[in-house]
């Protein structure tokens, strides 16, 4: 049972890295995806950004995303990788595909049953664009008075 | 008198007579009101730890991840924004402390 699961890598290279440093890194971490058979789905580089703390005495860090769906022996070897190259500050690689699919099922979940409750209503499943546009208004007014209701002390 | 000590007695979640148990009852009985779970009100599945907008709230000026019973967050979706937080500060998105 191969399984092609979704990873999402960042890591962060030096403030001083160049286009050449970055690109480099990036052919390496495509040579170990590569070899287990996987595919990199997605890059996207964060830039330069300040860190919160200093890491090796730097105070600002280049970042680069990306989205990595392989097998998991891929994130192993990759992690030894990228802890033995100097060019890489900090990295983290994290298992993305079931966090999105239970985030999704929640949110199917929550259309379907408002559907049901609307139609058990004897509403059309969709709201309308009316009730839509009154609904927005109804949010503007909550805005203005948010304690309405609420009874002081309630929660004891 | 007795009459009026008999109701404040009733108002005052029947707390014994002494002047300090009324304060006390009086401290409780002080507006409070209901934290409702940012996530849950706001329909938010996936607490990301890219996103440090969104964890920026929870975590106060020293850098410690703001507790629950303070933030009103529900017991899942702190589980959620605690791995998010500790998964930022390693990337140094986020503080682990500020002095």
């Amino acid at each position: 049972m191969s399984q092609a699961r979704q990873y999402e890598l960042v890591y962060i290279a030096p403030p001083d890295a160049t286009d050449e440093v970055l690109a480099e890194l990036q052919t390496q971490v495509a040579a170990v995806v590569d070899r287990f058979g996987g595919t990199i789905d997605r890059t996207e580089p964060w830039g330069r950004r300040r860190l919160a703390y200093q890491i090796n005495h730097q105070r600002e860090g280049t970042y680069v995303l990306q989205v990595i769906t392989g097998p998991g022996a891929m994130t192993a070897e990759l992690d030894r990788r990228l802890r033995v190259l100097d060019a890489i500050m900090r990295h983290l690689i994290v298992r993305v595909d079931e966090d999105l699919a239970v985030a999704e099922r929640a949110k199917a979940r929550r259309k379907s049953a408002t559907m049901e409750r609307r139609v058990r209503r004897g509403l059309p499943p969709e709201p309308t664009e009316t009730e839509l546009n009154r609904r927005n208004q109804e949010d503007d007014d909550l805005d203005g008075g948010p304690d309405g209701g609420f009874r002081a002390g309630g929660d004891r | 008198m007795s009459d009026y000590e008999r109701e404040g007695r009733g108002g005052g979640r029947g707390g014994a007579g002494k002047a300090k148990d009324g304060e006390k009852g009086a401290k409780r009985t002080f507006f409070r009101r209901r934290r409702l779970c940012k996530f849950c009100v706001e329909k938010i599945d996936y607490i990301s730890y890219k996103d440090v907008k969104l964890l920026a709230p929870f975590i106060p000026e020293r850098g410690k991840i703001q507790p629950r019973r303070i933030s009103g967050v529900c017991a899942t979706h702190q589980r959620a924004l605690h791995t998010a937080i500790k998964r930022a500060r390693h990337l140094a998105l986020v503080p682990y402390v500020t002095d």
